[in-house]
């Protein structure tokens, strides 16, 4: 009697180191998971938050999420949403690369037209500062909004450069997109012809 | 009007793509009774400025007195 009793303390003991064994074990695999999904998070971050920042909080709220469940010890939970995590961070570095290969497409094509629209515009500016009259369809007025139109969107123009040399490709577009928006506004202030790309619905 | 459909589809300011489709260059096409001064006139308001579009025609106009029908100018 007392014999059996000592075996099934043993064995109790057993199974009780057994699961503190695979309980740590969880805990440990749940912290590894989660440090190696927020390394994978940092080190995409930096682009992400330039290209698609409207996808970088899910992210960071997952990381949150994973380890506020290891913060509670209910490790498995852990270890499964913090498993999840990479697969995301993936998605985000790709959507973040298309962006930018995006933003630099439609900068190349806006640098290259930009100047030729605001080279036509100030010539034509240029030369109806001479004149003794105005075309029909243009008076002073029309004409000083249009000068005005002129500088706002070649100054904005070199900020639009200035923002990509420095990196700022989202920006530098937003503000191509304006200049683009004033530039054929100008010319059609002064009855020019609008080239076909600047009135495309894109960008 | 007429002016305006006349000068669409020219060069290559209507096309959708491509860098030409940047291409800002105006045009006017020489009709019959055209002259510098008329078309400095329609373009500047003032006839007398019609010596900008002769320079910026040096390449095709030898003399400013000298247009020919259907001639592609470009209006600087």
């Amino acid at each position: 009697m007392m014999k059996s009793k000592r075996i099934l303390v043993t064995l109790l003991c057993v199974v009780v180191g057994l699961a503190l064994v695979a309980c740590a074990g969880n805990k440990n695999a749940a912290s590894t998971a989660i440090k190696a999904a927020e390394d994978a998070f940092n080190a995409v971050k930096g682009e992400a938050m330039k290209y698609v920042p409207d996808k970088v909080k899910a992210i960071e709220d997952s990381i949150k999420a994973a380890k506020d469940t290891f913060d509670k010890g209910n490790y498995d939970a852990a270890l499964s949403a913090a498993k999840a995590i990479p697969d995301k961070v993936k998605e985000l570095s790709a959507a973040a690369a298309a962006k930018k290969a995006e933003l630099v497409k439609g900068w190349e094509e806006m640098s290259g037209g930009m100047p030729k629209m605001l080279d036509a515009v100030k010539s034509r500016l240029d030369i109806l500062s001479q004149s003794k009259k105005l075309p029909a369809g243009l008076d002073k007025a029309k004409l000083d909004g249009a000068k005005s139109g002129y500088e706002t969107a070649a100054k904005m123009w070199e900020d639009a450069k200035a923002a990509f040399a420095g990196g700022n490709m989202a920006d530098a577009m937003a503000k191509a997109t304006t200049v683009k928006e004033k530039t054929v506004e100008v010319m059609k202030t002064l009855g020019m012809q609008v080239p076909a790309a600047a009135t495309a619905t894109k960008g | 009007m007429a002016d305006e459909e006349k000068l669409k589809g020219l060069g290559p300011n209507d096309k959708g793509t491509g860098a030409d489709a940047w291409d800002a260059t105006q045009w006017h096409v020489v009709v019959k009774g055209d002259t510098l001064s008329k078309i400095s006139k329609k373009y500047y308001g003032d006839p007398n400025l019609y010596m900008k579009i002769f320079e910026a025609n040096r390449d095709i106009l030898k003399n400013p007195d000298l247009i020919k029908i259907g001639q592609k100018l470009r209006i600087p």
